[in-house]
């Protein structure tokens, strides 16, 4: 243990995977594109709002498979630690690797550091998971994009975050999704915060209210998102006390409320 | 020169005598086990002594300062690249104790040539109910020990052996509350510290050691030095459960001694 000197000494989990071999970086990139019979399951649509207390996260279900239905109790909206949520559509494979291994690199830092690891590097850190995916991303395969909602305690509200396949990062106003389903819906948002008002003024039950008739516009319109008929989404808060479970018997109040 | 086996015996005394003298002036460090999780307190003068490794695992120890911070963070590295390349229910403190520190800790004490490390450690893993809680202490001679419902480090095994009895009390039934559990540990701090301190009550047993001079030295005590404790929850719904109890936590555990 003597050699522990020259250890890792910021934090940085990557590192320490790396060094230890543990990184699947590169090993299981084929080298022409992958032909279609590979088929990677991928989840669709994700839904972020802000609210009053901080921001919601909805996701449907429904795994696919080309235009096979892989699954239809896929868990999209992943905790990454007390204060961050994810919200992950496309490849599921890497999507899942991805969460466990930010799920580890904050508590990582956290536990070496002994301080949290700011929102700032927490953001980063997603850029670099998905930067660190590009060589497959580019062979056709394990191709995600990720709605990370933080709440900020330094300012005191809730924050989202969405990016692109590289890792570049973009702060949105009032919303974000992603998926197949979410480009069809996309006008929706806009429809309703002109008609009802912005979404962070909304209760929780407006909200939730108004993300799920987005789930069900977006299943309409899209194959690939279940929407909210057969099996209730799944859905998550994030305020500051921390992520908030919704139940599916809130869900289910809401929706029975709804014209569908 | 020849290295004979009588010298390997000579060098390893020296190195016990040498690492006993230092050991014995440490703050002890008293684990037990309560209804909602599991406790590691002692108390310090500047230096934060209780950290969180894992999901479930925490630790403490006594002695050298940088010897115990190659352990924490060699366990820490362990238990994150175990639970993200396995998972999380894979990071076991007999994993982390046993095969990760143990052996590199008996390999640095036997290599004469070598520094060894000054350290008696106290390992903890909350379990689902508090009869599956474990605490491991591991000696300097990378020796570890495995104890259900309490366990203690302390300058002397003397010392560390009359904590357990304060932290099990013979009269005591059920599975203490926080309260209890605090009030236990810091007596039982007491007691260790002093069997360490004073030699003559190893000749004069038990026995010669009055309530009321443990309560006075207790108070002079946490006058002078800070009260750390900290806790595994286990029903908290936070990703963390690890936490360091506040100041009033503890006065609040301790006024409500009156009489119990």
């Amino acid at each position: 243990m003597g050699e522990r000197l020259n250890a890792n000494t910021s934090g940085d989990f990557m590192m320490l995977l790396r060094s230890r071999g543990l990184w699947r970086e590169g090993e299981t990139i084929p080298a022409e594109p992958v032909q279609a019979s590979l088929r990677e399951a991928h989840g669709t649509t994700v839904i972020a709002l802000k609210y009053r207390e901080g921001v919601l996260n909805v996701g449907d279900r429904r795994a696919t498979s080309a235009n096979a239905i892989m699954y239809d109790r896929a868990e999209k909206i992943l905790p990454l630690d007390d204060y961050t949520l994810i919200a992950i559509a496309g490849s599921y494979a890497r999507a899942m690797e991805i969460v466990r291994y930010l799920q580890h690199s904050f508590k990582y830092y956290a536990r070496t550091q002994l301080q949290e690891m700011s929102l700032e590097g927490k953001l980063a850190e997603v850029s670099r998971a998905l930067a660190s995916n590009l060589s497959m991303a580019l062979q056709g395969i394990g191709m995600f994009i990720p709605v990370v909602s933080a709440y900020d305690l330094d300012r005191g509200e809730g924050r989202i975050f969405f990016y692109d396949g590289l890792g570049a990062r973009f702060e949105s106003v009032e919303f974000g999704a992603a998926g197949s389903g979410s480009e069809r819906i996309r006008g929706v948002f806009d429809y309703i915060i002109k008609t009802r008002g912005p979404f962070h003024e909304m209760t929780l039950e407006e909200a939730l209210r108004e993300s799920l008739l987005l789930l069900d516009i977006a299943a309409d319109l899209d194959s690939a998102t279940a929407g909210i008929e057969k099996v209730l989404p799944i859905a998550r808060a994030v305020t500051a006390e921390g992520i908030q479970e919704i139940t599916e018997e809130q869900l289910a109040e809401i929706k029975k409320s709804l014209k569908l | 020169m020849v290295y004979t086996p009588y010298d390997f015996n000579e060098s390893v005394r020296h190195r016990t005598e040498y690492i006993e003298e230092r050991l014995r002036d440490g703050s002890p460090v008293a684990g037990i086990s309560y209804d909602g999780g599991v406790l590691l307190l002692t108390l310090r003068r500047t230096q934060r002594k209780i950290f969180e490794i894992y999901d479930r695992l925490m630790f403490a120890g006594l002695g050298n300062q940088s010897d115990l911070e190659i352990i924490r963070v060699g366990a820490i590295d362990f238990a994150h690249q175990e639970g993200y390349a396995r998972s999380p229910d894979d990071v076991t403190i007999q994993r982390v104790v046993g095969f990760a520190i143990s052996p590199g800790v008996k390999r640095a004490f036997g290599d004469v040539l070598n520094a060894p490390f000054v350290v008696r450690a106290l390992f903890a893993e909350m379990g689902r109910k508090p009869e599956d809680d474990l605490f491991y202490t591991l000696n300097y001679d990378g020796e570890f020990v495995s104890l259900n419902w309490a366990a203690a480090v302390a300058g002397t095994p003397e010392a560390e052996e009359q904590m357990v009895r304060q932290l099990v009390p013979e009269d005591a039934s059920g599975v203490p509350d926080l309260h209890t559990a605090i009030r236990r540990a810091l007596r039982a701090w007491a007691v260790g510290r002093l069997w360490a301190i004073d030699a003559h009550l190893e000749e004069e047993g038990a026995e010669s050691l009055s309530e009321e001079r443990i309560e006075t030295f207790l108070r002079e005590q946490m006058e002078e030095l800070q009260v750390e404790a900290a806790i595994l929850d286990r029903f908290t719904k936070r990703e963390r459960k690890f936490r360091l109890l506040k100041d009033e936590e503890i006065q609040l555990a301790l006024s409500a001694s009156a009489g119990a």
